[in-house]
């Protein structure tokens, strides 16, 4: 039967406190949870079999169940949903070969949190803001000699022009409103991932890695942020392990 | 899950569903290559990847016109050109039965390709 890994704990000297903790928990299928531990770390694992394991919802939100409760409790790496070894031998095998790497990440995260922040706009209000407030409605775009200036090509590259140039402003106003995240964000020494324009109304999504006790200081930076952008829409979510802040190639 | 993970959002619920919906259901853009649709599978992956190309070679271009560094005469040629690569684009799109939606794949975390 083959093991499915929840995730790897630095537990250091609490061992008892969570193998009490396991014992009134259920993994996947309603599989018992157990601790496999080399020195300082432990990996939570449950039984299970490759064949028995489905991808749905109930099995996925159980594993992040798992991961939620003990990141409650301990300093962890999250495992990916279907993280499977074969034995009990090669899961302790695999610890002592990645000992240093794992040991390094569970340092970097520890007693830290991540949290999420998503900023939706209405783009076509947004693109209408920003084309008021320059000059795009109104200035000049390509010069033309008398000869052209009736053309069909340059009225189409005149049209693209000032398309490019909203596209250019959207892509500023975007950078200044990561920049605003930035600065609200620098005095809690967070870790920060940014990701733009995902989507139409989707212009950021950001990551945070931070000190469990910045919460509240962190809703009232999101709350300034949303008070300086009014017309954007600022949701933040958390707190969840840190599942975007590993950098791990399990040898 | 043990608790309300939305910690802020001055929004509805419903709007936000909707957004999450965006980012996530990626159906329409997904490449369904199967023995049956091999052709239309196959042209929409290769029109996806012209329609990429062309794209960046507008925005360059719109670059170069906007930084003024283009004679009028090159404008002209070049607007002609581009225009012409769209209008062909279309007609590809309209006989594979294609929508700008099916060519904007979705890559999941990194967002819409275009």
């Amino acid at each position: 039967m083959e093991k499915m890994i929840y995730a790897l704990l630095s537990v250091k000297k609490e061992s008892d406190r969570l193998d009490s903790m396991l014992i009134g928990m259920q993994g996947i299928s309603g599989a018992n949870l157990y601790s496999l531990p080399v020195d300082e770390i432990t990996a939570v694992v449950s039984d299970t079999t490759r064949a028995g394991l489905i991808t749905d919802s109930t099995n996925a939100i159980t594993f992040a169940g798992v991961i939620e409760a003990l990141s409650q409790e301990f300093t962890l790496l999250p495992m990916r949903f279907g993280s499977l070894m074969e034995s009990t031998g090669a899961i302790l095998k695999m610890l002592e070969r990645n000992y240093p790497d794992v040991q390094q990440n569970l340092q970097q995260v520890e007693d830290m949190l991540e949290f999420g922040l998503k900023v939706f706009c209405d783009s076509e209000k947004l693109r209408a803001d920003l084309m008021e407030k320059s000059e795009i409605g109104t200035k000049t775009t390509v010069l033309s000699t008398p000869e052209v200036k009736n053309s069909v090509y340059r009225d189409w590259v005149n049209k693209k022009l000032k398309e490019h140039r909203l596209e250019e402003l959207l892509l500023t106003h975007v950078d200044s409103v990561v920049a605003a995240i930035t600065e609200h964000l620098s005095r809690m020494n967070a870790v920060c991932k940014f990701k733009k324009m995902l989507t139409e109304t989707t212009i950021i999504d950001a990551l945070f890695l931070l000190k469990k006790d910045m919460k509240t200081e962190l809703m009232q930076a999101v709350g300034n942020l949303q008070k300086q952008y009014p017309g954007l829409n600022f949701v933040m979510t958390g707190p969840w392990p840190p599942y975007n802040f590993v950098e791990i190639t399990i040898k | 899950m043990s608790e309300n993970k939305i910690l802020f959002n001055t929004g509805s619920l419903d709007g936000l569903s909707e957004e999450i919906g965006k980012l996530t259901n990626n159906d329409e853009s997904r490449l369904k290559l199967t023995p049956d649709n091999a052709d239309s599978g196959l042209a929409k992956l290769v029109l996806t990847l012209v329609e990429l190309i062309r794209k960046l070679v507008e925005k360059q271009a719109m670059r170069r016109v906007d930084g003024g560094s283009l004679t009028d005469e090159e404008i002209e040629r070049l607007g002609e050109t581009l225009m012409k690569l769209e209008l062909k684009m279309e007609e590809l799109k309209k006989h594979f039965n294609l929508t700008d939606r099916d060519l904007n794949i979705n890559l999941g975390p990194l967002g819409d390709l275009m």
